[in-house]
């Protein structure tokens, strides 16, 4: 965040007021400190179900109904996290939900940036038509194609597969669109001077576009990848088999199979959480910074 | 602005060369017969779906017209779950944007610890939504739940928050804001940072108080994106919930957090009614596609950048 306003309530105060004297460095000061006083309270507030879950999942079973509730266990224990590993195939849930999430943001985000290139880069006849029909379908609610997409997946044969996961999600709207405003930020000169150079029409694309476009890649590379790892509906739906059951959908089994074993509950909604957790924070400057620069003005 | 430039320049050559030619249809192409297959396809096999009795089970799905319309026009769980989906919507959405804006706008101002701050409030917009319902119905389990006990500090009595037909929609409407207010922060914060320094200053000059500033220079100018974070919440709020109540009430007690996305999975996959549960969706569908005309001719929403 390069730059940063200092602009909003209480302390609208900009920083040639602190060279105003002591009167308006103390507002400075009491606004900032209200401020840092409601964000404290409200950041507790936010973590303060990670703590709890972190907390249980290491409370043997006797401690997590123990009145009253305590932060650290007096007897921490990591049987729960064996017993999710165990029970839950944890292992497998792991790898088929990483191999999934991979597949689905790979295809998704190099076809969202060709087309993202195609719509924003070149001139050609009916492209705003193709481009509007193909964003309207964006509003439309997956809830509608829930059921159809569903007896499509059993006709074809592919109930219980992970094509079935894969396929119908393999292009994205939300993307390519995001990929064509992004397009506008880089020069068209830049490509006629790649194709005068002799340049093929995917080398341009591979070579040019892409490591253009690494900030808007980067972000929807992470956001799809979280979405592509949180899905639900759509694996519960098609999936059955256990062996080939997501994260999501494992954990959502887990829980009512243990409904009242609490620490192991927590053990298996931390070892749902913390992988994607990591990833975002390894990565999060260009994620957020990347929400502003791909275009989300609101 | 940038694009009417650049297709001026791209415009003023006369022909694609047939390299370019070739590349676009090599790419438009394929795009469009998938298209076609599972974004357009599916939704009139859908409609054609809720003119049936469609089961997954028996060969014969008869042809009943517009019957399904005509029975969830006299349901009155039908009712009742249009109205917990409003319920959920508005009371979710208004208090989120609200919610969001008041971080915003305490936070825009901070420079020192100013990421980590972002990052606390995002993190519960990278968590499973399955594992964030997980740990607050851990949370809000009414004897030995964290809340209770924290409660029965204060003398107050356990609640039983997910199995009361008042406290349980509320719930999940506090957990649906807990884990939305990072994103909505993040918006709000990039409306913040388009509102011009000069405003401010030139307001300052005139001796205008900081809650003037708020008043009249931050909100009037924050008013498009304030509109832009209701609607879209109000258009999304209509067709979500699913996760958060499959995990903790199921849409219980008494159906009264029974919203439509869990009804219509409900209808088709647990009592498979895919005739019925297909006319639900229709009705989504048209309930959606009103609020984004409505959102089209009241915002006139700019979609080039």
């Amino acid at each position: 965040m390069a730059n940063q306003d200092f602009v909003g309530i209480p302390s609208q105060v900009d920083t040639r007021a602190l060279n105003r004297g002591a009167t308006d460095f103390q507002r400075l000061r009491r606004g900032l400190l209200f401020n840092y006083l409601v964000l404290g309270a409200g950041a507790i507030l936010m973590i303060v179900p990670f703590i709890w879950m972190i907390s249980t999942s290491f409370k043997p079973q006797a401690e997590t109904v123990s009145f009253p509730p305590r932060l650290f266990p007096i007897n921490p224990t990591i049987s729960n996290y064996i017993d999710v590993f165990d029970r839950a195939n944890m292992g497998r849930l792991y790898w088929n939900t990483t191999f999934i999430s991979v597949i689905k943001t790979v295809f998704n985000i190099y076809t969202s940036a060709l087309l993202g290139y195609i719509f924003g880069k070149f001139i050609f006849r009916g492209r705003d038509i193709i481009f509007y029909i193909l964003l309207s379908t964006w509003i439309i609610p997956f809830e509608v194609y829930l059921i159809p997409l569903y007896l499509m997946t059993v006709q074809v044969g592919w109930a219980d597969t992970y094509t079935a996961l894969i396929v119908p999600e393999i292009f994205t709207i939300y993307a390519m669109f995001m990929f064509r405003q992004f397009m506008y930020t880089i020069p068209t000169e830049l490509i006629d001077a790649a194709r005068i150079d002799g340049a093929g029409e995917w080398y341009i694309f591979h070579r040019i576009i892409i490591p253009l476009s690494r900030a808007a890649l980067f972000t929807l590379i992470a956001f799809y990848f979280m979405w592509n790892w949180n899905d639900f509906l759509w694996p519960l739906v098609v999936i059955s088999s256990h062996d080939k059951y997501v994260i999501t959908v494992g954990l959502a089994t887990f829980v009512g199979e243990f409904w009242n074993q609490y620490g192991v509950i927590m053990a298996g909604a931390s070892l749902a959480i913390i992988p994607i957790l990591a990833l975002f924070i390894a990565v999060q400057r260009f994620i957020i910074e990347g929400v502003v620069l791909t275009g989300l003005k609101g | 602005m940038i694009q009417t430039i650049t297709q001026k320049f791209t415009g003023s050559r006369s022909t694609l060369r047939a390299a370019e030619h070739r590349f676009i249809i090599i790419a438009l192409v394929p795009t469009i017969l998938f298209y076609m297959t599972v974004k357009f396809y599916p939704i009139f096999f859908a409609f054609f779906i809720s003119m049936h009795e469609w089961s997954l089970f028996g060969n014969v799905s008869p042809f009943v017209g517009l019957d399904n319309y005509a029975l969830l026009a006299k349901d009155s769980l039908f009712y009742k779950v249009m109205w917990n989906t409003m319920y959920r919507t508005f009371a979710g959405t208004f208090l989120g944007a609200f919610c969001s804006l008041i971080v915003a706008l305490i936070l825009n101002p901070i420079k020192r610890g100013s990421i980590l701050l972002r990052l606390i409030y995002f993190l519960p917009v990278m968590t499973s939504v399955i594992a964030s319902a997980t740990i607050w119905k851990w949370m809000l389990q009414t004897r030995f739940g964290l809340l209770n006990q924290l409660l029965s500090f204060l003398g107050i009595q356990p609640v039983p928050w997910l199995q009361s037909t008042t406290w349980a929609m509320p719930s999940i409407i506090v957990m649906g804001i807990w884990g939305g207010i990072g994103f909505t922060v993040i918006i709000y914060l990039a409306g913040l940072k388009g509102i011009p320094k000069d405003y401010y200053e030139a307001a300052e000059i005139d001796g205008a108080s900081s809650i003037q500033l708020a008043l009249k220079i931050t909100l009037p100018l924050l008013k498009p994106v304030v509109s832009f974070v209701l609607i879209t919440g109000v258009i999304g709020g209509f067709s979500g919930g699913f996760q958060a109540i499959y995990m903790m009430t199921g849409g219980g007690p008494l159906d009264s957090t029974r919203v439509l996305a869990l009804h219509i999975y409900d209808y088709a996959f647990q009592r498979m009614f895919m005739g019925q549960a297909s006319s639900m969706s229709f009705v989504l569908f048209a309930i959606v596609l009103i609020l984004t005309l409505v959102q089209f001719k009241l915002q006139r929403v700019d979609w080039e950048l």
